[in-house]
């Protein structure tokens, strides 16, 4: 059956729609231009700035980030502070934290930082990727470490760091290291 | 709990899951040539050694899929009608 591409109607711009438009197709139809605009964005910016574009990219999620924080209760508590995180990251960016069998702890001291290794089981930059045929761990992967970052930082009000361990076609291991004694 | 499968007679024993896991979950056994899981508890399930393995000798059960939201609901009908 043809889908029809026009829906007629009044509208006033002050009015709030009372339901969303567009049927499940539509959303799916929107996402991929999507993935597919911003796979073309990321891989223009790699060959325009080269490894400029990290830092851009990683920029742009750590302010995305701050500001997500900021909806939500600060803790020095990292576990909280994780599972305050995921809710701020949402079911698209679900991770969980992780350890080696020989570990007793999630978290490691070392010195003033704690480290926790996170992986990160849905992912929408790893849909991107793939939906766009890039690889991982480049630039669009730093929006997410930006965005943990920042959103950590607020959360817990110090500074933080997010290493990409590993890269997988069904999860990524990422390190976060956060460092106690201020920004 | 993650229960990984090798299929012994796929497995061209190049060693590449050995190589790219960062958890040592395979080892080569070197008296038969192929792979063998050693460490299953440590498997996170990325998957990656499913994505080097030339062979696809690789089979994980019982962890979380992620959603691959990136194929297009209508090649799965199509695929879905082709096969």
């Amino acid at each position: 059956m043809e889908t029809e591409r026009e829906v007629f109607g009044n509208f006033k711009p002050e009015l709030i729609p009372e339901e969303c438009s567009g049927d499940i197709n539509d959303y799916e139809e929107a996402l991929h231009v999507l993935m597919k605009f911003m796979g073309s964005m990321s891989s223009a910016l790699e060959q325009v700035s080269g490894r400029g574009a990290n830092a851009i990219v990683y920029q742009a999620g750590k302010r995305m980030g701050h500001e997500a924080g900021k909806l939500v209760e600060k803790t020095d508590d990292l576990e909280k502070a994780m599972q305050e995180l995921s809710e701020i990251l949402g079911i698209e960016f679900y991770f969980e934290m992780w350890k080696p069998s020989n570990q007793a702890e999630y978290t490691i001291e070392k010195g003033n930082e704690t480290i926790v290794k996170l992986i990160f089981r849905d992912c929408v930059v790893r849909q991107t990727l793939r939906r766009t045929g890039l690889r991982q761990k480049g630039p669009l992967c730093y929006l997410l470490y930006g965005y943990t970052v920042g959103a950590v930082e607020e959360v817990m009000g110090i500074k933080g760091k997010l290493d990409i361990d590993h890269v997988g076609p069904n999860a990524c291991l990422k390190t976060l290291t956060i460092k106690w004694g201020g920004k | 709990m993650v229960k990984i499968k090798i299929d012994e007679e796929a497995c061209v024993g190049c060693g590449s899951c050995v190589d790219d896991c960062p958890n040592d979950v395979y080892k080569l056994d070197e008296k038969k040539g192929k792979s063998t899981v050693v460490n299953e508890e440590d498997c996170m399930a990325c998957l990656s050694c499913h994505e080097i393995c030339p062979a696809q000798a690789m089979e994980h059960q019982d962890i979380h899929v992620a959603k691959r939201l990136y194929i297009d609901r209508k090649v799965n009908e199509v695929i879905r009608k082709i096969l």
